[in-house]
């Protein structure tokens, strides 16, 4: 039961920093990215590619996240220029049909060019005991990485004035439009942002388990989840969902199954709309 | 400072503005007044570039505008406080007001001026925003507008929901802020506290300027009296 | 298509394009008739082909589904990203109740039709109630989309998890058979095609057509809105059942991925944003192309993903009316001048 509470939690963390990504170019610019789980994806294919060249594993990585902030750079600029033309509802709409016809780019070009990539990073050492239950080291070391871009992340929403700008886009982008902030720029910075949350996510994923190119979509799923439960738009609920339903789903694996616990979620997403939109943990912010 | 040209606009479906033509001259205070629908909102949004303009131009200190952005209008000194406000409800009143002096840091001088203008907001720098009253917001959006440091603040019927002690508060900080020099240009319902603030004024109805004087000559009009003073 | 929906300030930019729908007679029996003369004359030229016939049997079922979603998504605006789920509860409910229960097969078909029937009337009842809007009532269907989905895996010991299930029942009949199945399934077409065909000429669905240019005026024009978006779904829902089950029977064997959100639902969405959504013939169009282009792409492998995405965001982007709709506005309007 430790045990299970304690992978939970990694994975929760994980769960919690990808919702963010997702959340906010939702609460941002009303695009619902349908392609996340594949900027992922991408991410990860290239720090493979990084590391069979002979670099460093870290210097892999960086490289590996800054592509999925590319990633996110060239939607900015190509296929979601047409969507920003849009506003509301009909602008959630397209990025969402727009951004599955990405998402199927991605994953049908990366299943036919190289079906057999996976990323795994090994973290040297072995287990570490946590509350009496061996941890693998590589979980450690992940949760870590997790926690301090979650640090870091909060750290600039609250702190820094480009933070405060995105945020005040959040809050009303008319008025922040009068205090001379250009909301196109700040949804740009947010996609670039999710392509290397994204991209980061993956990669410390692959120290727990393996991350192949068939995973962008299930990714998707799950930042979608826990972007519902958490609210829309809400960085503090999607971290918070993101570790509730970490646990939840480490338990409920272990007990009856993954594709049952996979069930509960999403069982806990469609209660979460039904009974309150705004998101179940919509932390006021 | 600003000049109005011929400007019609309006939204999908016809113009509400017919060839406006107004003046605001450096360090002067101008008010539009005009009855709910008159179009006054309509005029200070297309001069904030808010929105979209179908015929003539706009310039700000000889420049034409008309083809700028609204965040591109703000950095260049044009300052729009809006009815609804758009203040960040989320974020405190301090992140407000920094957010204002957007993409520089806050001056600490121009910050000491908004707060000894503003006492009460200046006892709620960590309060949200959106918790505030009525008239504490409207304080905060003017308050916001200045830390930009402009030299045109335009205000759309900035004492909209407004207490009548709140509203004279209101005008009260906007008389200091003339006297030290700013430009100002405002819309307004409650005429008197206008004509009393400011030097000259326009009466817009149904989408063109009707009448324009001074303020005396206006508050002495009898149709402007009649029709928004309240006297028979 | 995206217009459709409105912002909030309700001006309808597309209003008056489809006010002329067909409210004669002839304007629905001719195209339905056209299309069941075409569509009837293809096992003259496939027959002998046992694959070519499959293949055909599968366009069809797709033709049916995307009417389906149409009926649901294109009268009535709301996004129903379950139509694999909703066929599925169809295909795998019939299968169970045929092989599992022991029910006759028709039996079977008829009460696993009325589920997904029932289901999709209670996801739309929700939606409407709970105000979801596009957005969030797309959201919610998709959850129950992959709910489902994972059911089917989690569920193993009863639908066969990921190996699938192989249906005994209707073994040896004609449903079997090489030909038959076709003209089943063809038959379910243009069942559909009459009745989204009734629904667009009758009063309802001059509501429908109100309701998508602009909920307000429908509801100022005494159109209530929420039974005719429940009753959209319930009978959209009931072709998609319909169809899933019959496909169930007729193939034999059934598995989460012939349900699969991705299996189906991208696909209906691309079908029916090609052919045009909310037009009547869009469906066949869409799902008569794409079964020729998914059959030429079959030796690309994986590559067919790539230019199905690569299709997507052309046909969402370039024409996003698609392709009946657009030709058609063309003409009326050369005639017109």
């Amino acid at each position: 039961m430790i045990a299970s509470i304690l992978d939970g939690i990694v994975f929760g963390l994980q769960l919690g920093l990808l919702a963010t990504g997702l959340s906010l170019m939702y609460g941002l610019g009303g695009i619902l990215n349908l392609a996340y789980g594949q900027m992922a994806v991408v991410s990860a294919v290239v720090t493979v590619f990084a590391i069979d060249a002979g670099l460093p594993v870290p210097v892999a990585a960086v490289v590996g996240l800054a592509t999925g902030a590319l990633v996110g750079l060239v939607l900015d600029l190509t296929v979601l220029r047409p969507v920003y033309a849009q506003r509301g509802e009909a602008r959630v709409l397209l990025s969402l049909l727009v951004s599955l016809g990405v998402a199927l780019m991605i994953d049908g070009f990366l299943n036919w060019r190289y079906p057999l990539k996976g990323l795994s990073i090994r973290i040297a050492g072995g287990p570490v005991e946590i509350l009496g239950e061996p941890m693998l080291r590589g979980s450690l070391v992940a949760s870590g990485i997790t926690i301090v871009a979650m640090g870091a992340l909060l750290a600039f929403f609250r702190f820094t004035t480009l933070g405060r700008a995105v945020r005040s886009v959040i809050e009303d982008e008319q008025g922040a439009r009068l205090v001379g902030i250009d909301p196109r720029k700040m949804l740009r910075l947010i996609l670039v942002l999710s392509g290397a949350i994204a991209g980061l996510v993956a990669i410390t994923r692959s120290m727990v388990t393996p991350v192949d190119v068939t995973a962008g979509f299930g990714i998707t799923v799950f930042a979608l989840i826990v972007t519902v439960v958490g609210g829309l738009g809400s960085v503090a609920g999607a971290l918070a969902a993101g570790i509730v339903l970490g646990v939840v789903n480490a338990i409920a694996a272990t007990k009856i199954g993954t594709f049952m616990s996979l069930v509960i979620l999403l069982v806990v997403a469609a209660g979460t709309i039904l009974v309150r939109p705004a998101g179940l943990l919509g932390v006021e912010e | 400072m600003l000049e109005v040209a011929g400007l019609s606009a309006g939204y999908e479906g016809g113009d509400v503005l017919r060839g406006i033509d107004l003046r605001v001259g450096d360090g002067e205070a101008v008010t539009v007044i005009g009855s709910n629908g008159a179009g006054k909102t309509t005029l200070f949004r297309a001069i904030a570039r808010l929105l979209g303009i179908s015929a003539g131009a706009v310039r700000f200190d000889g420049k034409d505008i008309t083809g700028l952005a609204a965040h591109q209008v703000a950095r260049i000194g044009l300052a729009f406080v809006p009815a609804e406000r758009h203040l960040f409800p989320r974020m405190t009143v301090y992140e407000n007001l920094v957010l204002g002096a957007y993409p520089a840091r806050p001056s600490p001088d121009t910050m000491e001026m908004v707060l000894d203008l503003f006492p009460r907001i200046a006892e709620r720098r960590r309060q949200l925003a959106g918790t505030m009253s009525g008239g504490e917001q409207q304080m905060l959006a003017i308050g916001r507008a200045l830390m930009a440091e402009p030299r045109l603040l335009v205000l759309d019927e900035p004492t909209t929901g407004l207490a009548p002690k709140l509203a004279a508060e209101a005008y009260a900080a906007l008389r200091e802020l003339h006297a030290g020099g700013l430009t100002v240009l405002v819309a307004e319902q409650q005429v008197p506290l206008a004509l009393e603030l400011c030097e000259r004024g326009y009466v817009l109805d149904n989408g063109v300027i009707v009448k324009e004087g001074s303020s005396a000559e206006l508050a002495a009009d009898p149709e402007v009296r009649r029709a928004y003073l309240g006297v028979a | 298509m995206i217009e459709r929906f409105g912002d909030a300030s309700g001006t309808s930019a597309v209003g008056g394009v489809e006010g002329h729908a067909p409210r004669s007679l002839a304007r629905l029996v001719v195209p339905v008739l056209g299309v069941g003369v075409v569509l009837s004359l293809v096992p003259l030229w496939l027959g002998d082909s046992r694959v070519m016939m499959g293949i055909a049997v599968v366009g069809l079922t797709f033709a049916a589904y995307a009417i389906g979603f149409n009926l649901i998504f294109g009268s009535t605006g709301q996004l129903f990203l379950c139509v694999g789920a909703l066929a599925g509860i169809g295909g795998y409910g019939g299968a169970i109740l045929a092989d599992v229960v022991g029910l006759p097969i028709v039996v079977s078909v008829a009460a696993a039709t009325a589920a997904a029937s029932l289901v999709g009337g209670i996801l739309s009842w929700v939606a409407v109630h709970r105000s979801l809007g596009v957005i969030f009532t797309g959201i919610v269907t998709l959850v129950f989309a992959l709910t489902f989905e994972n059911l089917l895996l989690g569920l193993g010991g009863l639908t066969g998890g990921e190996s699938g299930f192989f249906l005994e029942a209707g073994r040896d009949t004609f449903l079997r058979r090489q030909i038959p199945p076709y003209y089943l399934m063809l038959g379910l077409v243009l069942a559909a095609l009459v009745v989204h065909g009734q629904l667009r000429r009758s009063r309802v669905g001059w509501a429908f057509r109100a309701l998508r240019d602009d909920e307000v005026a429908a509801e100022l024009a005494g159109v209530d809105v929420a039974r005719h978006r429940i009753l959209a779904a319930v009978v959209g829902s009931a072709i998609l059942g319909l169809a899933g089950a019959l496909y169930a029977f007729t193939e034999g064997r059934i598995s989460p991925t012939t349900f699969g959100f991705a299996e189906v639902d991208v696909v209906v969405l691309v079908m029916l944003a090609f052919g045009g959504i909310g037009s009547l013939l869009g469906p066949i169009l869409g799902a008569a192309t794409f079964t020729v282009i998914d059959e030429l792409l079959v030796e690309v492998g994986q590559l067919r993903v790539f230019l199905y995405g690569a299709l997507v965001i052309a046909l969402f982007l370039g024409i996003p009316r698609g392709v009946i709709p657009t030709v058609t506005d063309h003409l009326r309007r050369r005639r017109g001048r």
